[in-house]
């Protein structure tokens, strides 16, 4: 009887961790989202009870994001932002978890906290340190200037896309490379040195090995950096302040500093966790897929 | 979890103080016998066709109120607290520390500042219990929503003597606060628009109007920026077209006013922030809505060396064309030493004080009667050319344009229109 507790009990502090941490709020969330606003103060008023729950908030949300409607744009650049900046992640980050797994060596725990050191830094003042390296007369502009790149300075700042969206891969490629890392690390040399025996070229063999296998380390570092990708508001505000650059977020910020629709601001978040959860779902199906081959292949 | 305001502590004495005074569907004409039973008055009118929350009269220029106070104040002769920490809720960065900290040693306390985005959230954190403030900044706009939710407290001025005795009149018994029953003023200024006389090449100023320059700015895209405040944006659109109802809640008006600012995502990319006062100067800014303060602390504190104060430019609309405002401070209802956040009050109405938080550190002006345009340029405090950065009296009449509370559907109709120039269309 003890046995038979014992180990469900220790999944004890993660389902509390769960509950009060992540349950709890977004169960708050969803009651001021669909509740009322205290007509004096412009306080959220939460309804707790389903029953009562009032969704012309929510509504009226996924009425501005629908096509033609006053976010239709803002929520098509925010997609459009995240999408560029994942796959220039994944281009970026690929071949540097990949040569950290399979050739750095000895090197291997240097390059690794290499990549995670940017992060002992906050991510504002790691933004800002780059408002000052992309200013006209900054760094970046005398080095592309000096190696011929740009005959003359670039404007990075004035409200510019390509800015938002490199800022968005520095800010969050740590986040990818770190699982990737892991799931090259992980994949077992000998499935390769079959691949080549049975004939496969180098190229062949990544593309029909190393790549599957490192599949759920892809989907879990995009996942890792779309998520908090999506509800940024601070990067486009810190690089750009240009309106044509800001991102969904910037109107979940906007609704939740003040003024008398705080409900607008925790719909929309509602809506925006709504969206991610079919990103997140996706992600868990070819997870337990793939552990399912796994399952299999370790049977055989 | 948000804790609701209805379920604070007093709770039942807000609750009948509205229900007396202010229900959500009295109407307007019956606010001033209502608020009479709250024992108090309003001296004018009651505003333009509307109530602000709790049902409070609507202040404008031209339309005087006195707000009911919602208890009394405490009472004349009490000695001031000592001891432990006082908290000034207020933007960060926005009053000197140095004086501060004397204030705190005259008084045997420690001074901290807990600072706020803006004064709204402000009000938010501090109805929720998240902060307990002993004093805070708060503007004529967002005072209704301090007396009606009972986050401040009426004043008792026999502490402070120096609101009669150092501030303009139009402020000692100003048009949203009649009888100074909650505030007294802080800060004042007027908005207009800031520039690098380097880099742009009209004479803005000489413009038949001078707020086009934004639409006619193609050659600084990327350089142009506009204040991040939802009332200054859509005013400043609606004032371009002649439009000096700045307190508007037609949404004809203001969605065209909108849609007059989406304009300017083609013609320069415009960016809004708050960072003008830095940004000008420092020349990563030529063209930017500004504050009259933004220039005079640029000029003391970011124009870099070797560049000439020449370099900045300043331009508002004549006497009662232009948008002012001024802020105020007041005592927060979570006070534990009330005596002393009277005195607090006092001393930045204090000449010396107040001189000095504006010229060594914020740069926006308090309203002295010591201060005049002509001695601050003699003395060098501000360049002859910004001179029209400092205010007077008179700028504060009652012709003057000044943004006011508007009613809930008003500040929906503000907020949502912001939020679509926000967006950024479909760039």
């Amino acid at each position: 009887m003890y046995r038979r507790w014992l180990w469900p009990a220790s999944a004890l502090p993660g389902v509390l961790w769960l509950v009060l941490l992540f349950v709890v709020p977004f169960y708050a969330v969803l009651a001021v989202a669909l509740g009322t606003v205290d007509p004096i103060l412009f306080q959220p008023d939460p309804i707790w009870n389903p029953l009562e729950w009032n969704v012309g908030w929510l509504n009226e949300v996924l009425s501005r994001l629908a096509p033609g409607g006053i976010w239709f744009e803002v929520g098509v650049r925010t997609i459009v932002y995240v999408v560029i900046a994942l796959a220039l992640s994944l281009l970026i980050g690929y071949p540097v978890a990949y040569f950290t797994a399979r050739h750095a060596g000895r090197w291997k725990g240097l390059i690794l906290i290499l990549i995670i050191l940017p992060l002992w830094i906050s991510y504002m003042m790691r933004m800002l340190a780059w408002v000052n390296l992309l200013q006209e007369d900054g760094w970046v502009n005398e080095f592309l200037m000096f190696t011929q790149v740009l005959s003359e300075p670039q404007d990075w700042l004035g409200g510019n896309h390509l800015t938002v969206i490199l800022a968005l891969v520095y800010g969050y490629i740590p986040f990818l490379i770190l699982p990737l890392f892991a799931a090259l690390d992980r994949i077992d040399r000998s499935h390769l040195e079959a691949a080549r025996d049975l004939g496969a070229s180098p190229w062949s063999a990544f593309r029909r090995v190393t790549l599957p296998l490192s599949k759920t380390g892809i989907l879990g570092g995009a996942v890792l950096i779309t998520l908090p990708m999506f509800g940024d508001y601070y990067t486009p505000n810190i690089v750009s302040g240009a309106p044509s650059t800001s991102m969904i977020g910037n109107q979940i910020d906007l609704y939740f500093h003040g003024g008398p629709q705080p409900t607008i601001g925790a719909a929309l978040t509602i809506v925006l966790a709504a969206f991610l959860t079919i990103l997140m779902l996706y992600y868990m199906r070819t997870i337990h897929r793939a552990q399912r081959e796994a399952g299999t292949v370790g049977a055989l | 979890m948000t804790h609701h305001p209805k379920e604070r502590p007093n709770s039942l004495s807000r609750r009948v103080f509205l229900q007396r005074g202010a229900g959500a569907a009295v109407a307007l004409s019956a606010a001033g016998p209502l608020l009479a039973a709250c024992g108090s008055t309003t001296s004018e009118s009651t505003g333009s066709g509307g109530e602000g929350p709790g049902g409070l009269p609507l202040a404008r220029p031209d339309k005087r109120v006195t707000l009911p106070r919602w208890e009394d104040p405490i009472e004349s002769g009490l000695e001031p607290e000592t001891g432990g920490t006082f908290t000034v809720f207020n933007y960060p960065a926005y009053f000197y520390r140095k004086l501060l900290n004397e204030f705190g040693d005259k008084y045997g306390v420690e001074v901290q500042v807990t600072p706020f985005d803006n004064i709204n959230s402000g009000l938010q954190r501090l109805a929720s219990g998240g902060v307990a403030p002993d004093v805070m900044e708060i503007t004529p706009d967002t005072l209704d929503i301090g007396v009606a939710g009972e986050l401040i407290k009426p004043l008792n001025l026999d502490y402070i003597p120096n609101l009669q005795k150092n501030i303009w009149p139009q402020l000692v018994d100003p048009f949203y606060d009649g009888e100074s029953r909650y505030t007294v003023p802080y800060t004042c200024y007027a908005t207009g628009v800031a520039w690098r006389t380097d880099k742009i090449t009209e004479d803005i100023a000489g413009m038949d109007q001078p707020w086009d320059i934004f639409w006619e700015s193609q050659a600084y895209e990327g350089k142009v920026g506009l204040l991040s405040e939802n009332r200054e944006t859509i005013g400043m659109a609606l004032l371009r077209k002649g439009i000096t109802d700045i307190n508007t809640e037609d949404p004809e008006l203001v969605n065209q006013a909108v849609s007059d600012l989406q304009e300017l995502y083609d013609i320069c990319n415009v960016k809004v922030d708050d960072l003008q006062y830095q940004t000008v100067p420092e020349g990563s800014s030529w063209l930017h809505q500004a504050w009259s303060g933004d220039m005079i602390a640029g000029y003391i504190y970011y124009l870099p060396k070797g560049t000439p104060a020449s370099a900045l430019g300043f331009w508002r609309a004549p006497h009662g064309k232009a948008p002012v405002q001024n802020d105020c401070f007041a005592v927060c209802s979570t006070t534990k030493k009330p005596v002393l956040s009277h005195l607090f009050l006092n001393y930045l109405l204090d000449n010396g004080v107040a001189y000095e938080n504006f010229v060594d550190f914020n740069g926006y002006q308090p309203p002295l009667n010591e201060i005049d345009p002509g001695t601050l340029v003699q003395e060098g405090v501000v360049p002859e050319h910004l001179e029209n950065s400092v205010l007077t009296n008179d700028d504060l009449g009652p012709d003057s344009l000044q943004y006011g509370t508007l009613t809930s559907q008003g500040q929906q109709l503000w907020q949502d229109g912001y939020s679509n120039f926000l967006a950024g269309g479909g760039s």
